[in-house]
């Protein structure tokens, strides 16, 4: 079975994220799509409503967050935000932003009246200089910080993002007390993921041993200030006491699914030895051929748990499967097809874990034993417990205690009787999808770069 | 299909499509079970018959190699495609460790080749030997005679092994090698590569040369010590590896355009995969020869 760190895919199914459009007015020396921008097209507006149908009709995702490219420069936002607001049932709306045009008060508001409750602000320097050099647009600093100004003034959830590469490595600390004057609501920054220039020929991706330290500080000086941080594509090891601010895990993306495949992939030396590794990313592939496995730097904390390798990415969209019990409270249309089925047999339902191409439902008896039952889209031509009218029917992962002979029995039960109950309820309904990214060819344009690297994933 | 897909698909060979009866072996003949369903998918022989007409070859070797499935059966014959970064040339391998098909010996290939080959080395089928090989190209298949074997000797235990070149004027020891969990067994996986004459290892940028992350996530890894270079063998690959691992080596252009154009048919296998490697005397890593595998 491979391991998830070849593969790069959505993880976090509670967030929908569209992207509306690819185009951009700054032009960040680090961007990862520049190239996507002639090769992706944004969603169609149709395919972005059927989405939001789906949601509404059987509630999914918590929040929708519309990005780009640059989505403030898209005419038609307001159209997706409206239609996102009537009809998703989300609980929040994003946007993901460089902030310059919110530097309009009127455009800022507007958009808070339009229902964005939540601004995701790229903000890359502490200042003009360092800014201005990376977006290679003078001015764009100040714009974002006016932007940034307004929205908290407007009392929205405020959130920034860092991107981190050698132009800003040595500044990070400085962004850091330079946002605390906003008092944001988290801090996020992310390594930077060489999509395109898998040689780093711009010389962009910052040595581990140099990039360590300084978001080491950075984090440290975001505790000071009590703002809660998130840090994506760097090595849990590396972040001292702060790894718990790691957070691997992407939303659902409305999006082409050749996305998926010009992403980076990522690998660790340790991943078998190290407690985090079904969290932590390790590193990318591009950054591996130009610095080195970091096989010295890198310190995997000795697993207490037998290591398996993972079949399907990170566990099912959660960043924290060792954390307690969160219970089966969301998906209440999904959780309604096993309900009731295993308190009568002395067995509980831990968690019903969603993505697109699965309903995973985890099942525990006792604090160790348990057994996880899957639905898949029906196909009729791959191995299944049963076949109900929408779903393929399986079961894995079955945990035992030594010789629980006991266990053993109550969860066959369960699984007995878990797929009776999804046969007799499920009126075929319920659409689970295979695909990674929604939306297929239509979403690219007709002539794409050709770079067959890049297609099966450098 | 667009005009330039159908053209890669293209062939002087008819497809072999799956068969219900197939069965799924790495390359060391060890059953795996495929990662798709199979119906309509392709077999990897189609890898090698097409590697056989991108060199010119397939009219002259389709026979002696029918030849071979024809008498072990489908899939019991590992075929492996060789590049040099200019050249292709083929091995065959014929795995009865138990000794219980008496024509997958040296022997029985002896018979069964007859008509195109002669095998030249001899060989006491009393010697425990759990697989033969040989190698084929033009030269070989025009002289009409196999000079060279390969016997493969278990070790101690059966991940690990040696080899023997077998010539008429004797034998000699070729190849020790070892199969390895590359994630759960790597402290031995990197002690294993590191103890080595012909790669340093001390820039940090030489490692991912050989142990490449993009095959990394593969379910075996095999480190070999040669004569004068160094082997890492991956198993167990997807056909997206497998595909970037053709262009990484520069396979001819025809041979990835043709794995390329069938990824989705061939996505149901497993590969393996192989690379020598060594340091040139500027200190630079050099791969002599690749090689990729399926089953005939």
């Amino acid at each position: 079975m491979q391991s998830y760190k070849g593969r790069f895919e959505p993880t976090r199914f509670e967030d929908l994220t569209v992207t509306v459009d690819f185009h951009c007015h700054s032009a960040c020396r680090f961007c990862i799509v520049q190239e996507g921008m002639n090769l992706f097209r944004g969603v169609p507006f149709e395919k972005f409503k059927r989405a939001v149908d789906d949601n509404g009709r059987a509630p999914r995702y918590r929040r929708v967050t519309f990005t780009g490219g640059e989505i403030t420069l898209e005419k038609s936002l307001f159209d997706y935000l409206r239609y996102a607001r009537e009809h998703g049932g989300f609980e929040h709306i994003r946007l993901q932003t460089n902030g310059r045009l919110l530097a309009d008060m009127g455009y800022a508001k507007r958009l808070v009246d339009e229902g964005i409750d939540e601004f995701f602000v790229s903000l890359h320097g502490p200042d003009p200089e360092t800014q201005d050099y990376i977006s290679q647009r003078e001015g764009s600093f100040d714009e974002a910080w006016r932007g940034l100004e307004n929205l908290r003034s407007l009392g929205v959830t405020l959130m920034t993002n860092t991107v981190l590469t050698t132009l800003n490595v040595d500044v990070l600390s400085e962004i850091v007390e330079r946002v605390s004057a906003l008092s944001p609501a988290r801090m996020e920054f992310w390594n930077y993921l060489p999509m395109e220039d898998f040689d780093d020929e711009r010389g962009l991706l910052v040595p581990m041993a140099e990039l360590g330290p300084a978001l080491r500080a950075a984090l440290d000086r975001a505790a000071h200030h009590g703002i809660p941080c998130a840090v994506k594509y760097v090595p849990r090891c590396l972040l001292g006491e702060h790894g718990d601010c790691m957070d691997n895990t992407q939303p659902d993306v409305v999006i082409a699914e050749d996305f998926y495949d010009v992403y980076p992939k990522f690998a660790c030396l340790w991943e078998a030895k190290c407690e985090h590794s079904e969290a932590c990313l390790g590193l990318t592939h591009p950054y591996i051929h130009k610095l080195g496995w970091e096989a010295e730097l890198l310190t995997p904390t000795p697993r207490t748990r037998p290591w398996e390798e993972p079949e399907d990415g990170l566990a099912y969209g959660s960043d924290d499967p060792h954390g307690p019990e969160r219970g089966p409270a969301h998906h209440p249309e999904w959780l309604a097809l096993v309900d009731g089925v295993a308190e009568p047999l002395g067995a509980r339902l831990v968690e019903v874990l969603l993505d697109r191409r699965r309903c995973t439902y985890r099942f525990a008896v006792g604090p160790e034993a348990r057994v996880d039952l899957v639905l898949t889209r029906r196909t009729d031509d791959r191995p299944a417990l049963t076949r109900t009218r929408s779903f393929d029917v399986s079961y894995r992962n079955l945990h035992l205690p030594d010789g629980d002979t006991a266990a053993r029995e109550v969860l066959a039960k369960v699984i007995e009787h878990a797929a009776r109950a999804v046969t007799e309820r499920d009126r075929g309904a319920m659409l689970l999808d295979e695909r990674k990214g929604l939306i297929g060819p239509e979403a690219l344009r007709r002539h794409p770069r050709k770079n067959p690297r890049a297609k099966v994933g450098s | 299909m667009s005009e330039v897909v159908l053209r890669a698909v293209e062939a002087a060979f008819e497809l072999e499509p799956t068969a219900p009866g197939d069965r799924y072996f790495d390359y060391c003949l060890e059953p795996y079970r495929p990662r798709r369903p199979p119906r309509g998918k392709l077999r990897s022989e189609n890898l090698l018959w097409k590697s056989l007409e991108v060199a010119g070859q397939l009219e002259a070797m389709a026979p002696p190699l029918r030849a071979l499935q024809a008498a072990l059966g489908r899939d019991m014959v590992v075929f492996g495609v060789k590049h040099d970064g200019a050249r292709l040339w083929w091995e065959l391998y014929v795995y009865d460790p138990r000794k219980e098909d008496p024509r997958a010996t040296v022997a029985g290939l002896r018979e069964i080749l007859a008509p195109w080959l002669r095998i030249a080395p001899a060989v006491h089928e009393r010697a425990p030997y759990m697989m033969v090989s040989f190698d084929l190209d033009a030269d070989v298949l025009a002289r009409g005679s196999v000079e060279e074997l390969n016997l493969y000797l278990t070790g101690t235990d059966e991940h690990m092994g040696r080899s023997y070149r077998v010539r008429a004027e004797g034998a000699e020891l070729t190849n020790t090698y070892r199969f390895l969990s590359p994630k759960r067994e790597i402290d031995t996986v990197l002690g294993l590569l590191k103890s080595s004459l012909f790669v340093d290892y001390a820039d940090p940028r030489t490692l991912p040369e050989v142990l490449i992350p993009e095959l990394f996530a593969c379910k075996k890894v095999c480190v070999a010590k040669k004569r004068d270079k160094d082997g890492v063998y991956y198993s167990g690959i997807d056909v997206d590896q497998l595909r970037w691992f053709l262009e990484r080596f520069d396979y001819p252009a025809a041979l990835r355009a043709f794995a390329d154009a069938c990824a989705a048919r061939f996505d149901h296998l497993y590969f393996d995969v192989g690379l020598d490697v060594r340091q040139d005397e500027s200190g630079a890593i050099v791969h002599p020869k690749t090689s990729f595998y399926g089953t005939l």
